[in-house]
């Protein structure tokens, strides 16, 4: 075989590539094609995204006052809620995962498709349903129980639509366990030959450990809800204290599901980030097997913490200690994929394109995510910040300057892939810039309002706290032009965009083997692999200069 | 494809060998309703639970042939069992020890 | 081959490994419900815990024999759907006995639906249904009937899944639609159904067995 042959220049016959093969509305609603559903997916997050960020951006207007301006107290509730609803369930678990997952997770192993394709398509009408279920409770009048329903203010008090929002979270669930098994199945069944486990690139890694985490929790959510649900409809006395019920029950079944779903959110972003940094260090990463055992590990112990969630509830302080224990062990392999990311970048040869950039703030942000962390998980730090801003800070370090701007690398990492243009660099460039400032922006000054004593999900406070708020609503207003940049721009590159080659970041792995975009079953020749992900130089050697080589391909026509 | 030895024949074993193990799980489907009766206090109602767990390893093993079956199946059994104990497990942790 | 032609479905190339894929994810999704079913088990544990006398009298005003005959036969139709899965993969060629055997299965787990209908019946007409008018004094017996209700209904709905699949398959094979021999749609089925039948297996000591003896 010759260099071209092997690069994959060779003019093919011409064929369509994925987006073209049928052009028809059916030919879309009815496909089986996993990049096709991917951007099904992504259309159907994006609006989502935009949904929940309306409301949050109504809730950061009210609090440029203390006394507030804009929103009943009512209406505070229900928008902030329907932000955390929309957000953890219909944005963050089916943003990487369902998106760039789906589309890549063949591609890199060297697959035609998923391994049960009509499976995957149901998956997509499932959150199709579940989003209906959810925007209705808005429409109808919303939801005041915060997005985690707690019992038993969600069972019992509460006189909002609970049973419509529960519903959607409920059907959801289910749309996330179909594409969980469906991942499993397909990471198991369908490498490529010589694509051996130590082989797969991390972001197939994170995807699989993160389906493991939603196969395996996400039906105890469902009971959770279902329990709500029954309670609030049947009358049964399952969360009421009155009746001999134990609304705690409740919060150890919802964080059984929603610790891990934190996991669920961060680990394909740790993913999007292991493939980002190589490429544009051109460096190996550095220490790929405890990369490896560092994301099984999290996926594992993930579930052993949530009752730190439950330090202020009742729960026994036997369970406390545990759980405070149990959560101080996670940290530790977090930290290890921490500084592997940053050993990878010694001795690179790195160059900041706006991947890179994305990237580079995903590994700051979600250390200073993680590191606070380590607060909440010590319980008598946690007793002083529980229910306050401090909390919120945290939590929006890990997911949004985290896994948001992991979600942002890698939708720019990718999109000549997927769409097969480029898009304007200095312009996104520039959103990365704003978005990191406008993050920080945001949500430091909510760490100081927090360990001062603000609690979450009030309306109005104090007036000290006022400068803290209107940094945090300032910052917010940058945020928000941050994300609609790319919006913009994207959306202009699919029509003036230039062509993108097979390989435009000259990276490894097998989806770059492909053309741009790909073709509908993603491979011309069966891709066979000979070696490692991430063969940026020699081993042994520093930084590479030159394109890497590409895997072999065979003739499976 | 191997020449069937017969209808009779294949048919037969499988038969055979079902039956004893639906004849199992009837017995002890009877025993847990006899033992039930037996005022023993926390052993009756560990029986009940015991015996609960060898009628469904029974259904497991043979039934649905994870004795047969590959590691990767018998894994996959195993990780919903270790998570499932991990729940109860740690919900109990608080459960058993309130004050 | 031409049986395995017609069973394999895209994006496979060999049907050996599609029919192992479809065994595995069924799998993984039986460990999905195992943590489903659990979360409910956990709550009926967590509320035993806390209320055991009144789990106890409740527990004895369930009607025991409907709930043995239909333990027995939903662990009946598990060795009807056990003969019918290895019947298929046997290198024999069984198809009536399938056929037999699948149509047995869905009736017996029709049998169950039936009985637990009557069963419903009788408790309602003996108000056991948590809400005003409950039959017992201790509150925590109100909470039994919750789960009883919750439980046992979420353990139909399942089953009439599987009488559906399984009747489904029946027809199916019935019409010569899909080869019998080696269908990989009837393994899955098949540990479908299984798992049901655990499930109930497990609520048998839990629903019908607390208070026997006191």
């Amino acid at each position: 075989m010759t260099d071209a042959l092997l690069a994959g220049d060779l003019p093919l016959p011409p064929r369509p590539d994925y987006l073209r093969h049928g052009s028809t509305i059916a030919s879309w609603l009815t496909t089986t094609d996993h990049k096709r559903i991917a951007i099904l997916y992504a259309i159907t997050i994006t609006f989502f995204f935009f949904l929940g960020g309306a409301a949050v951006t109504a809730v950061r207007l009210e609090l440029f006052e203390p006394n507030g301006w804009l929103l009943t107290s009512d209406t505070y509730n229900k928008l902030f809620s329907f932000h955390g609803i929309i957000m953890v369930w219909f944005f963050l678990v089916p943003s990487i995962p369902n998106t760039l997952g789906n589309f890549l997770l063949p591609l890199m192993i060297g697959a035609p498709d998923v391994a049960f394709p009509r499976l995957n398509l149901f998956s997509w009408y499932l959150t199709i349903a579940a989003g209906a279920f959810t925007v209705y409770a808005l429409l109808a009048g919303g939801v005041d129980t915060g997005w985690t329903f707690y019992t038993p203010y969600s069972s019992m008090f509460s006189n909002s639509h609970v049973f419509a929002a529960a519903a959607g979270v409920f059907v959801v669930g289910f749309a996330s366990i179909a594409t969980g098994v469906n991942f499993i199945a397909t990471t198991h069944m369908l490498r490529a030959p010589g694509m051996t486990w130590f082989r797969l690139p991390l972001f197939v890694w994170a995807i699989y450990a993160t389906s493991l985490i939603m196969v395996l929790a996400t039906p105890v959510l469902a009971i959770s809800l279902l329990l709500v649900i029954a309670e609030r409809v049947l009358g049964l006395p399952i969360f009421d204290p009155a009746r001999g019920g134990d609304p705690i029950l409740f919060q150890h079944l919802f964080w059984f599901y929603s610790h891990p779903a934190v996991y669920i959110m961060v680990l394909p972003a740790m993913g999007v980030v292991s493939e980002v940094i190589p490429c544009f260090a051109r460096r190996r990463i550095f220490g790929y097997d405890f990369m490896v055992y560092a994301m099984l590990a999290i996926a594992g112990i993930g579930f052993f913490v949530w009752g730190h969630h439950m330090f202020v509830s009742g729960q026994s302080a036997l369970a406390s200690l545990v759980f405070s224990f149990l959560s101080f062990i996670i940290a530790v392999p977090s930290a290890i994929k921490v500084f592997n990311w940053t050993a990878s970048l010694f001795r690179g040869q790195i160059s900041f394109e706006s991947p890179m950039l994305y990237s580079l703030g995903f590994v700051g942000l979600f250390t200073t995510g993680g590191l606070s962390g380590l607060f909440l998980a010590s319980i008598p730090v946690d007793v002083h910040v529980t229910d306050t801003y401090f909390v919120v800070a945290h939590f929006h370090y890990i997911m949004v300057g985290g896994s948001v701007s992991a979600f942002f690398a890698g939708l720019h990492f990718w999109w000549p892939k997927v769409t097969g243009k480029l898009y304007p660099e200095s312009w996104a460039k520039f959103a990365a810039i704003l978005m990191y400032a406008g993050f920080n922006m945001t949500f430091l000054p909510q760490f100081f309002a927090g360990y001062l004593g603000m609690p979450r999900r009030y309306h109005t406070y104090p007036a000290e706290f006022q400068i803290y708020n209107v940094m945090s609503s300032a910052g917010a207003g940058v945020l928000a032009v941050a994300y609609l940049l790319p919006l913009g721009y994207l959306t202009w590159s699919l029509f003036y965009g230039g062509r993108a080659g097979n390989n435009p970041w000259a990276a490894t792995g097998l989806e770059w083997t492909t053309t741009s975009p790909p073709p509908p079953k993603n491979f011309d020749r069966q891709p066979r692999v000979d070696r490692g992900p991430y063969e940026y130089h020699a081993e042994g050697m520093s930084a590479g200069t030159d394109a890497p080589e590409v895997q072999n391909a065979r003739d499976i026509r | 494809m191997s020449a069937p030895p017969g209808h009779a024949t294949g048919a037969g074993r499988l038969w055979r060998k079902n039956l004893v193990i639906w004849a199992a799980l009837l017995a002890l489907l009877l025993l847990s309703l006899g033992i039930a009766y037996v005022p023993m206090g926390r052993i009756t109602v560990a029986a009940g639970i015991v015996i609960a767990v060898m009628k469904s390893a029974l259904v497991l093993l043979l039934f649905m042939e994870l004795a047969k079956s590959g590691s990767l199946i018998r894994l996959a059994a195993i990780a919903g069992l270790v998570f499932l104990i991990a729940m109860f497990g740690l919900a109990l942790t608080d459960v058993l020890t309130r004050t | 081959m031409s049986d395995e032609s017609a069973l394999l479905r895209e994006p496979w190339f060999d049907f050996g490994r599609q029919r192992e894929a479809g065994k595995f994810g069924i799998w993984v999704f039986l460990g999905s419900e195992m943590l489903f079913f659990g979360a409910l088990l956990l709550t009926y544990t967590v509320c035993r815990i806390e209320h055991p006398d009144a789990f106890a009298a409740a527990g004895r005003a369930t009607n025991i024999w409907y709930g043995t005959i239909n333990t027995a036969v939903l662990l009946t139709s598990s060795l009807t759907m056990a003969m019918a899965s290895q019947a298929a993969a046997s290198p024999a060629r069984l198809r009536r006995l399938v056929l037999a055997c699948l149509l047995a299965t869905a009736l017996l787990g029709l049998a169950f639906v039936v009985i637990k209908g009557f069963e419903y019946k009788e408790d309602i007409d003996k108000h056991l249904v948590p809400g005003a008018g409950f039959a017992l004094p201790q509150p925590g017996a109100q909470l039994f009937y919750g789960l009883y209700w919750l439980v046992t209904g979420v353990h139909a709905v399942h089953l009439s899944i599987g009488i559906v699949l399984v009747g489904r398959l029946f027809w199916e094979f019935y019409r010569r639609e899909l080869p019998t021999q080696a269908n990989p749609e009837l393994e899955i089925t098949a540990l479908y159904w299984h798992l049901v039948d655990i499930v109930w297996i497990f609520l048998y000591p839990l629903i019908y067995l607390p208070g026997r003896s006191s």
